[in-house]
């Protein structure tokens, strides 16, 4: 999943300060997952901004709406028929779901309510951890299943750095080393070939040679 | 202009070779360097420039290797793959050999976190052996990483780094040997305090037969105080001080410390200099130049060898 | 001065386990302040978000509290050990807006408290106000 955090009240104010009629969008996909920007967190950021207002002695109307994704058109068409009234849409969508948000809603400005962090597991309840950093070249199977790409606060492909001690990466001490887990699950997989192999320098054009990377599937695509 | 690397020379003459590490100042001053190559000349065979070492900003690796060159000494040029895309990488590589720098040492680098940019993206986009690999490759077919051919390959004699104290410990001679087959030609190790685990160590590497494959310098550090040791013993990763050494800085007065370090680093040293499969020492004398020399005497490493230079 | 005689509108949240009676044990209360006073029962504390919490200042609390059972006593095991963990967060929440952290209680119950919500509630209302009316209503 996408995660995400919100971003201080603070920022948040800053960049709805010219706004009066704000539209609270969530979304029930990832952002809800990790407790960020689902109906839940909408209720509560709208609870603040109203409240803080009051304090501050602004009149402000926080409208709450969640949608199943922001980042797909058929659920952010949902939104259509309101958006009309409000200045501004405050998205708690990831940054997938504001700039969806902000493409079909070209007349409304659309600010950010939150962080978009990384793509992660749900470890434990309250624990979200990174483990993937989309760069379009999966290579897990040969670093049973731990990603060195992401895991490894260096990106080393080729093993541990010096900074691996008792399991624990240098950089921070609370991580495991992602090379200390490759070494272990691959010894026990009978698989230590694979540590003696160098692997080549990445192919990072498939994560960023053109700048953005889109997916075309001509089998999915509509006629019209 | 030389042509060749001095430290190369020496190991290939089987030489027990000495070298030391010299920290560029954080500031625009080449006479910094001058005075730490002063200090070095005739002491050690080759003296390493880290590259923005712990990621903190220092005048360039690149440029005081050149300073050095012109002071008549033999610089292996540190290059981190922190800072550095590919590109630049191996544009600095030829830029290197141009200026007459025979020697390189590849490294991925201590993290951006740990310095005083710790909001830079790191580069990291090849590792250490990736770069050691490019590098060989350059030098020996001329071939830059995708194949393009070079119109004149760079003359370099190419180093790694290992770390016989970091974990996974059994792991770490397969990395060394991953180092070799990348093209590494000499090594140099961290710092050693802990001999008994690096006998271990080096006796992993030959049974391997790496020994026979690379040089191998051991890395000596010697200690300024008891605080010191106790400092690296905790605070810094990859570091094995053990508590006997730690006890024996402690148990004399905080004035003679000093001596007491440099007592540990030159029986080290000599410890090394009998150890089967180690070819050399490298001293890194951390804001501590000029010590250097006086530890090569007492270790009865002086006068160097003088090799056959163009 | 005691939190009523203060002006104070008072929300509580409270474990229903505490008082087999609760239904009838807060009526007395409700009778005599009104408004003023609002329960709201949960199945356990561990139930409580929040939202509830902020919607409480919202509707025009000046003080909340969530009454819970004693650490340890909770029959769902930890609900109670959460409840504590969402305070800790809604205060967090509240205080981004200028209001005090400690408009937010948690009383875990103990034994020498009755079983009973309203005399629970009465010795509540009876403490020294801590907080003055809250801005969100005051403006």
């Amino acid at each position: 999943m996408i995660t995400a955090e919100r971003k201080p009240l603070a920022e948040i104010k800053a960049m709805l300060a010219p706004y009066r009629k704000i539209l609270v969008v969530g979304c029930g996909t990832c952002v809800a997952e990790c407790a960020s920007g689902g109906e839940k967190e909408v209720g509560l950021l709208a609870s603040a901004l109203r409240m803080d207002a009051q304090i501050e002695g602004r009149t402000i109307e926080a409208h709450e709406m969640t949608i199943d994704r922001q980042c797909v058109y058929e659920f952010i068409d949902k939104l259509t028929e309101a958006v009309g009234r409000y200045d501004v849409i405050l998205s708690l969508g990831c940054g997938a779901g504001v700039q969806a948000v902000a493409e079909v809603f070209p007349k409304t400005p659309v600010v950010p309510a939150l962080n978009t962090t990384f793509i992660g597991e749900t470890k434990e309840s309250g624990l979200w951890v990174e483990n993937c950093r989309a760069c379009g070249d999966c290579k897990l199977g040969y670093f049973a299943g731990v990603c060195p790409v992401t895991r490894c606060a260096k990106g080393l492909f080729n093993g541990p750095c010096g900074g691996s001690k008792n399991g624990a990466c240098e950089v921070d001490p609370d991580s495991p080393c992602a090379w200390q887990l490759i070494v272990e699950r691959l010894d026990s997989a009978g698989r230590s070939d694979l540590l003696e192999a160098i692997y080549p320098p990445a192919d990072w054009s498939k994560q960023q040679g053109k700048g953005p990377r889109k997916i075309v599937r001509e089998d999915q695509r509509s006629e019209s | 202009m030389k042509a060749e690397s001095n430290l190369k020379n020496v190991l290939t003459q089987h030489n027990f070779a000495v070298t030391a590490e010299c920290g560029p100042p954080k500031g625009a001053d080449p006479v910094v360097i001058q005075k730490k190559g002063d200090i070095l000349k005739g002491y050690v065979d080759s003296v390493n420039v880290t590259d923005n070492q712990t990621g903190v900003v220092r005048l360039s690796s690149m440029a005081a290797c050149a300073i050095l060159r012109q002071e008549g000494l033999d610089p292996v040029l540190q290059m981190v793959t922190r800072d550095r895309n590919r590109i630049a990488l191996q544009s600095d590589v030829l830029g290197a050999s141009s200026l007459g720098i025979r020697n390189i040492l590849c490294l991925s680098g201590d993290h951006q976190s740990f310095g005083n940019q710790p909001q830079a993206k790191g580069v990291f986009d090849i590792d250490s052996i990736q770069f050691i690999q490019a590098v060989r490759r350059m030098r020996d077919e001329g071939l830059i990483i995708g194949g393009e051919k070079l119109s004149e390959p760079p003359r370099l004699f190419i180093g790694a780094v290992a770390n016989p104290f970091a974990d996974p410990f059994d792991y770490r001679v397969v990395r060394l040997g991953k180092k070799a087959a990348a093209g590494a030609e000499f090594i140099q190790t961290q710092c050693i305090y802990n001999l008994k685990r690096f006998a271990e160590w080096i006796r992993q590497v030959r049974d391997r037969g790496l020994d026979r494959k690379v040089y191998i310098l051991g890395g000596v550090t010697p200690l300024k105080s008891a605080r010191m040791a106790e400092y690296m013993s905790r605070q810094v990763a990859g570091m094995d001080v053990p508590d006997n050494i730690i006890s024996r800085m402690k148990g004399v007065d905080p004035k003679d410390q000093r001596r007491e370090g440099i007592a540990i680093a030159v029986e080290t040293i000599m410890a090394l200099k009998y150890m089967e499969g180690v070819h050399g020492v490298h001293i890194m004398a951390i804001e501590w130049e000029d010590v250097v020399p006086q530890i090569v005497e007492e270790a009865g490493l002086y006068p160097r060898p003088e090799t056959s230079r163009e | 001065m005691d939190q009523i005689s203060a002006g104070l509108n008072i929300t509580i949240f409270f474990c229903r386990q505490l008082d087999i009676n609760q239904d009838k044990n807060r009526r007395a209360i409700e009778k005599e302040l009104g408004p003023r006073v609002r329960f709201f029962p949960l199945p356990c504390s561990g139930r409580i978000e929040p939202l509830h919490l902020l919607r409480a200042f919202e509707s025009g609390a000046d003080m909340v509290y969530l009454i819970a059972c004693p650490e340890g006593a909770c029959r769902y095991r930890e609900g109670n050990l959460r409840a504590k963990k969402r305070v800790q967060y809604a205060q967090k929440l509240i205080e981004e807006i200028g209001l005090e952290g400690a408009r937010i209680e948690l009383i875990n119950k103990t034994a020498a408290m009755p079983a009973n919500i309203g005399a629970i509630a009465k010795e509540l209302l009876a403490r020294d106000a801590k907080v003055s009316t809250s801005a969100v209503r005051s403006k």
